[in-house]
Order: structure tokens, then sequence, then C-alpha cells
């Protein structure tokens, strides 16, 4: 999310300043050994580690805390790992990106081996200067590695000791909702009337907020404070709040706005990432369209904040499950016109974010319900909220030709629609983002610049302003424009009539994912026929790929389809990674093994439809995720680099779906136009095989 | 008005008892061990158990208990000790962000309640209800049956 580049650091700080309307742009300050001098301390003999990233599952806490202990040569139970709050250390920018071993690890390791040092030499108190010493001179990066840590948090998480910030609980604290229209936050809404006297009527009420504060996006909120959570439900029974929304809209009109053919008819699509010189009117032999649906980050956590408002001593204290603390400070102080040294975040333990914690929203309602009330007051998004307030993966639409010549792909032709992901409408007014249209969106085009080596390549895309809330979801374009490619990559193989590995293998020239494609490949026995069992058929599939030109997956995948009923299920997935050197295998493998559920979520679960202007979804029942059941076992393979550390939070999205998708197609002869696959699509490719 | 949890009778102010027990539970009584997740008996992230059974503690409202024992995860553990299934889930490392994990072992226990040495399809089927956005669910796996093994053991 790098959006300085686009506003200029000079320019977003006096442009932004004179207009409160205008969104705050993330700070994203490089970290250096500098920076990192505020993330490690000691203290008569015990030392304290500043985690400088957000722990929302990834563990990085657990990561960086065995950095620490091999740096500075001693055992975890002398260092206290904690979350920092904005006056503990230096602005840090947020964690997004899998970013965070890449561009923490080095300066963190530096700061330790400075302090150790000076400890050594006698020196215990004082502000020290990290010296910049390089990575093949640390102990952290070098092969006595590897102290064994325990899960930072895995002894409360067990036990059920607060973490997460709806844990947060102060006396007299107060419980808070902002009621808003049913409707996507695009459209303009605003309150008809409310039936105030009755609710005020409830001993449990104490205050209805209103006021421009509260609007997200072109939603009006109207804000109610309450003594207990439950009385929140009734409160907003009794009040009724009947709203007047602008406009509607209907799934068909979101598919309709990206439908990449209707696109195509217009003639060339707005944005190039390589554009060389294809014939358009000779016959292809693979051309496949492909949608992929909306789908919700559904973190079980939903969002949640607690504010507290000290009228006497004006300042704000918050805590919050964001993936960005110094943001949500910066956002909040600017809405409510404190300056940010009064307001003070306090970053919990994240209940899961994948890119979905991002942006001020539940933060911001609590703020101003407990500068309103002159309190603290909680406020936890219901699930429904979570869904219709919330922003999602975008919708997306493909269609790849290709022509084969000699065995090879000669021409490659990926043509996509979507929405904005990084310049996100969620974020930036409607005139602002079409600024951002002059330069792309490069969160939208991760991933499809393939990593095949063809004679031509023309990939091209739109962005499309939707009235859905669109944002980054794990791994960003990768997810869905991996998938694309994958897809037609296998059907060009099967085209050619080769072996769908040798035939990816024939086009790569990146040695690291040559090698973790003939690893997935020798691991899973690729080449062996699954067992063959009455009434069902089995296939197996591969893809892979390369995640923001640093990480490399590559994933089989094994599925079984009921031939009476068209359920797919997928039997067994493996998956060979390489993002450099490893710090903590397990905390590894724990993130491919997230990111082969995700694809599986992908290929056979997920959808999120819109329906009379809204997410149509308000449950788990609407959108469902994948469960235990969905879930094979899953081998998980690294490759030991002596390569910088890259990062492992969203790279297997690259291969996870693909290869599910391919194994569904060697299955049934299916390639699926339109995602999640239906059992009716795979009944009739069945039947068009003869199978059913 | 008093419940009973994790062995102790605790009371009930007044204007709490009209709400769900998972509300009462951590804003309340201060055990936030149970999540709130999808407020609908969805997601499993609220999970206790009432009478040994795994329960939706989002559904039922305080004042409907009556004699009901609950056990919530911050019951599990002996004094000096973490229960198998919590040693089992520090052992196989099983939580990524951790939120839905003691729904998760809460619904586990009552599992290996009823079904002591349980198969991947009894655990599945057991834990179908309880979401994992992470992907935990091989660890889960793991980790049920590795727990089941040491209650096993005379």
């Amino acid at each position: 999310m790098k959006r300085r580049h686009f506003l200029g650091a000079g320019l977003a700080v006096s442009f932004l300043g004179a207009c409160s309307r205008l969104p705050v742009i993330p700070d994203r300050p490089a970290p250096d050994p500098r920076a990192a001098q505020s993330w490690i301390r000691y203290a008569r003999g015990r030392y304290t580690l500043f985690v400088p990233r957000v722990e929302m599952g990834q563990n990085i806490a657990t990561g960086l805390l065995q950095i620490a202990c091999d740096e500075l040569g001693i055992a975890p139970a002398l260092l206290d790992v904690r979350l920092p709050s904005t006056r503990d250390i230096d602005t840090v920018k947020g964690t997004v990106g899998s970013d965070s071993m890449r561009e923490f690890a080095l300066p963190l390791a530096q700061a330790c081996a400075t302090l150790r040092d000076a400890l050594a030499a006698g020196r215990h108190a004082g502000l020290l200067e990290a010296r910049p010493i390089p990575m093949e001179q640390l102990r952290a990066f070098g092969p006595t590695r590897g102290t064994p840590v325990p899960p930072v948090h895995g002894r409360e998480i067990v036990c059920g000791a607060p973490l997460y910030a709806a844990d947060v609980c102060k006396p007299g604290m107060l419980f808070g909702r902002v009621l808003r229209a049913p409707a996507s936050p695009e459209l303009r809404s605003t309150l008809k009337k409310m039936r105030e006297a009755a609710a005020r009527a409830d001993p449990a009420l104490v205050a209805i907020v209103r006021g421009a504060q509260l609007q997200q996006g072109l939603s009006e909120g109207v804000g109610i404070v309450a003594r207990t959570p439950g009385a929140l439900d009734r409160i907003a029974a009794t009040l009724a709040p009947e709203w007047s929304v602008d406009g509607s809209f209907e799934q068909a009109a979101v598919e309709g706005a990206i439908d990449i053919d209707a696109r195509l008819r217009r003639g060339r699509l707005r944005h190039l990432i390589s554009d060389d010189r294809i014939g358009d009117n000779a016959q292809w032999d693979i051309d496949l369209r492909l949608d992929i649906p909306s789908a919700a980050h559904a973190a079980i956590e939903p969002r949640a904040a607690v504010a507290d408002w000290s009228p006497s001593a004006a300042t704000l204290t918050m805590w919050v499950g964001s993936q960005d603390a110094f943001y949500q400070r910066d956002v909040v102080a600017r809405r409510l016109g404190l300056a940010p040294e009064l307001v003070l975040v306090h970053p919990c333990r994240v209940g899961g974010g994948f890119g979905g914690k991002t942006l001020s929203t539940v933060e911001l309602e609590a703020a101003v319900l407990a500068h309103a009330v002159g309190a603290t007051v909680k406020v936890q998004w219901t699930r429904e909220q979570e869904f219709c307030f919330g922003f999602h993966r975008p919708p997306s639409s493909h269609r790849i030709r290709v022509r084969l010549k000699d065995g090879r792909v000669d021409q490659w032709w990926h043509a996509f629609a979507s929405s904005h992901i990084l310049f996100t409408n969620a974020a930036l007014p409607a005139w602002m983002q079409r600024f951002t249209d002059l330069v792309g969106d490069a969160g939208v085009a991760r991933g499809a610049d393939m990593p095949y080596q063809v004679d031509a390549r023309r990939i091209e895309f739109d962005l499309v302003r939707l009235p859905l809330l669109t944002g980054p979801w794990r791994g960003l374009g990768a997810g869905p424009n991996c998938l694309a490619v994958e897809m037609a990559f296998d059907a060009a193989a099967r085209q050619s009539g080769t072996d769908a590995l040798a035939f990816r293998l024939r086009h790569i020239r990146d040695p690291r994912l040559a090698r973790v494609l003939r690893q997935a490949g020798v691991r899973s026995g690729w080449g062996m026929q699954p067992p063959h069992r009455a009434g069902y058929v089995t296939g197996r599939g591969v893809a892979c790929g390369i995640y923001k030109a640093a990480s490399y997956a590559a994933v089989v995948a094994e599925v079984t389809v009921d031939l009476a009923s068209g359920a797919v299920r997928v039997t067994q997935l493996w998956c060979c990674h390489d993002c450099g050197m490893v710090i903590n295998p397990d905390l590894v493998r724990a993130q491919c093994e997230g990111n082969l559920v995700w694809g599986l979520g992908m290929v056979l679960v997920e959808a999120l439809g819109a329906a009379g202007g809204r997410i149509g979804a308000s449950s788990f029942a609407d959108s469902p995720i994948p469960r235990i059941d969905d879930v094979p076992p899953m081998q998980i393979d690294l490759i030991e680099s002596a390569e910088a550390p890259s990062g492992a939070g969203e790279t297997a999205m690259v291969a996870a779906g693909g290869a599910i998708a391919n194994a569904l197609a060697a299955a049934t002869g299916l390639r699926a136009a339109r995602l999640p696959v239906r059992r009716a699509d795979v009944l009739r490719a069945l039947a068009q095989a003869g199978r059913a | 008005m008093k419940i009973l949890i994790n062995g102790e009778p605790r009371a009930v102010a007044s204007a709490w008892q009209g709400e769900t027990l998972l509300a009462c539970l951590r804003d309340h009584l201060g055990l936030m061990g149970t999540k709130f997740g999808c407020g609908v008996g969805l997601c499993g992230a609220c999970t206790v158990l009432l009478d040994g059974t795994a329960t939706r503690s989002c559904l039922i409202k305080v004042a409907d208990l009556g004699t009901s024992a609950i056990t919530t995860i911050e019951g599990i553990a002996a004094a000096d000790r973490l229960h198998p299934l919590q040693q089992a889930w520090l052992d196989e490392r099983v939580p990524q962000c951790g939120y839905c994990q003691s729904g998760q072992i809460m619904s586990a226990l009552s599992l290996l309640r009823h079904c002591p040495l349980p198969s991947d399809a009894q655990i599945d089927a057991a834990l179908a209800g309880n979401l994992c956005r992470c992907g935990t669910q091989q660890r889960i796996r793991l980790a049920v049956r590795r727990a089941a093994g040491q209650l096993g053991e005379p």
C-alpha cells in the first residue's frame, strides 16, 4: 500500500492539513537501525522487545523474539515481549504486504547486536546508536540461529486470557454501536426519522449521538451508547431508524460493470502491464473466460475498538485491533480535531487481519462516541456490519487467449477488469480515486505479470469503480490473477499434449521457481495415478508462481469428485515454498497452510454477492468459509536458502487455488468459468465427458 | 441471581440478567476467553460447556440458565497444570491469530468426553461448526488426537 509515491510526502502534508474531508495518507517510514533503537531495551538484567509489527496471527512477535534471542545470545525467559503503544516507539508503517521479516528482521538484529556489544563493553545505561552491521556478521542469520522460543501469547490463547481489543474492560465502561442504512457506504444515505422518545425510555440507554463525525463513506451514522452490549440490539430495534438511500444495485450490475468481454469489444483496456504485438485475428488455441466473485476477509474477530476520553486531561486513549496503530492515531486525531500527541493508541493482538483491518472504521466510531459521552466506550461490529460496511476483495473478470507453437506458448493475452485495491474506494473519495486511475493500481495488477517465458505477451486491465467497497485482501490481485493464469497455462499444457509440470518447466527461466516446482512434483509423486474409487473420479493438478518478485511456491492438489452429486473434495495438498532464509520454519509452514486453505476457499467455497444495494450476505450462512471437514491433509516443504528472508504470509496464494482448479479439470474436464465451482457445472462437464 | 461458572457460584446483577451468557461472561464477569464472532451460533467462537456439552453462549440468555453448570476456557486447567487439550494445542503450535481457539478447545473437550478416541472424521464432525479463518484445521486435528492419546493413558 505505497500511496506516498502518488501524492508525495511533502504534498501530502501541506495539502491534507488544510481540509479534514481529505483522507489521511498512512505514514510509511522505512525501518532502519535508527528506528530499531526504540524496539529493544535493557534494564537491570532484563530485556524488553517492543514488537514493531502488529501481531495478527502471522506470529511475527514470536519470529522477532527469536531474532532478538539469537542476536543477544540470551534465553527467551530473560526477555519481555510487549506490543508497543504509539508513544513507546517511533512511528512504523502498518503491518501489510508480508514485509515484516524482509524489512524488520535486519534492523532489529542490528539493534540487538549493538546492545549486546555495549553490555559486553560494560556499558549499562544510555541511548545507543544502532550500527548498520551487515547481515552476514549477525548471529540471527548465521548457522547457530534458531533459539527455541515459546509462541508469544500461546499460553494466554489456550487459557483464554484477555489479548484482543474487545477483551479490554474498564470500570464504568459503556457499549456503543453506530447504526447506518443497510446499504453500501458508496450510496448516499441519510436518516429520515427514528423513534427517539421511545428509545430514551429504555433505562439502559446512555446517549444517542449524531453528527458528521460519524459519517463513513456516504453513509450517515447514528450512534447509540448503552450500559450493556445486549441493550444495543433492543435500543436499535426500538429506535427503528428509517433511512433515505440514493439508488440501488444488484449483482447483475456489478458483473456487467466488469464484464471483460464487453470491455474488450470497446477496444484496448486502459492499463498495460505488457504490450507485445500479438495477432488479434487468427484462431486461438486456448480462449478462457473466468469470473471471480468478491470475497470477505471473514476474520473470526469482528472489528473492535475501545476508546476512553478523559475531558479533564483532554486525552483520548484507544485499544485497537488494527493493522496500523499510528494510522488510527492520525485519523482519529484529525477527525476529532485533536493534536496527534493527545491520542494514545494501544495495538492489541488482532483476531485475523488479512488486509481487512487497515482502515479506520470501528476505531473512529468508538472514538467519536467516547468523546461525545466523556467515558470509556467499547464498539465491536456485528457480523452483519462486517459484511455490509467492511470492504472486500474486488470481483474480477478475466479473458485469457493463448496461441501455441512447437509445443510452447507462443502468444499470451490476458485481459481483466476489477475494482481498486490500493487506491480503495473505502478510503478515497471518487474524485481522488479518478486521479489514481492515471497510475493504475499495483495491487490489482499483482501477479498478472506471469512468470513464464513466452514469445509475445499482452497483459492489460481496466479499473472499474464499483458501488461496493473493495480493498486489499490476502495477496491483493495475486490470488485471482495467478488463479486465472495457472488455469489457462494448464489448459495450454493439455492442449499441447504435454504433462502440466513438464510444460511449465519448459517456460521457466528462474531457477528458484523451477526448483519449488520440481520439488513439489517429487514430494507428491507427480505422475502417479490417484487410487480409483467406484462412483468417484479423481484428479491431480499443479500450479506455481512468484509473489512480489521475492517468494516462490508450487502446489499439487488431489481432488475427488462424486459422480452422482458433483460434490468436489480436496483430498491432499502438497506445497513447496521458498521465501529465502527461513528464520522460523514452523511459522512459515503455518502461513503456507493458511494460504492453502484460502486457495481452497476461493475455488470451492467463497462468494460475496450484491443484493438490494449492498452486500447480500449478513451471516456465515449466506457467505460460508472453509470448515475443518473441507480441509485435507497438507504437506509443506520449505527450501533452505541463503537468500535474504522475504515473506510467507501471502506467497502460496499464487498457486493454491490454481492447483485445486487444475485438479478438478483433470478429474472432470471442467475448466470453471465462474467461481466458486458449482455442482451443476461439475455435473454438466461430467455429462459432456460421458462420465456421469 | 447466581449462576454456576467453573464450579463457583457467581452473582449476576439485574441489569445483566437479560443479556446473553456470552455478554455476561465477558463484560460483566470479566471472563474474556469466550469470544464473540457472529452472534447467531454459526462460528463457534463463543463455545462453552453447559452441563458438559458444547453450547453456543451467544444463543442463551442468562435468565434461562437455571441450575446448569457452565464451564469456560478459564476453568479447564488444574491449578498448576494445563488441561491436556491446552497442552496439545501448544505442542502442535495450533494458534495463528488465536481468536477462535478457545471455542475450538471447548468443542474438542465436549467431543472427548463423549468420544474419548475420535477418528479424524469424528473430529471433523464435532468441530465443523467451529470456524477458523487462519487455516489451523490440520493442526487442530493433530492436537485433538494428541490430547486424546494422553487422556487415554492410565
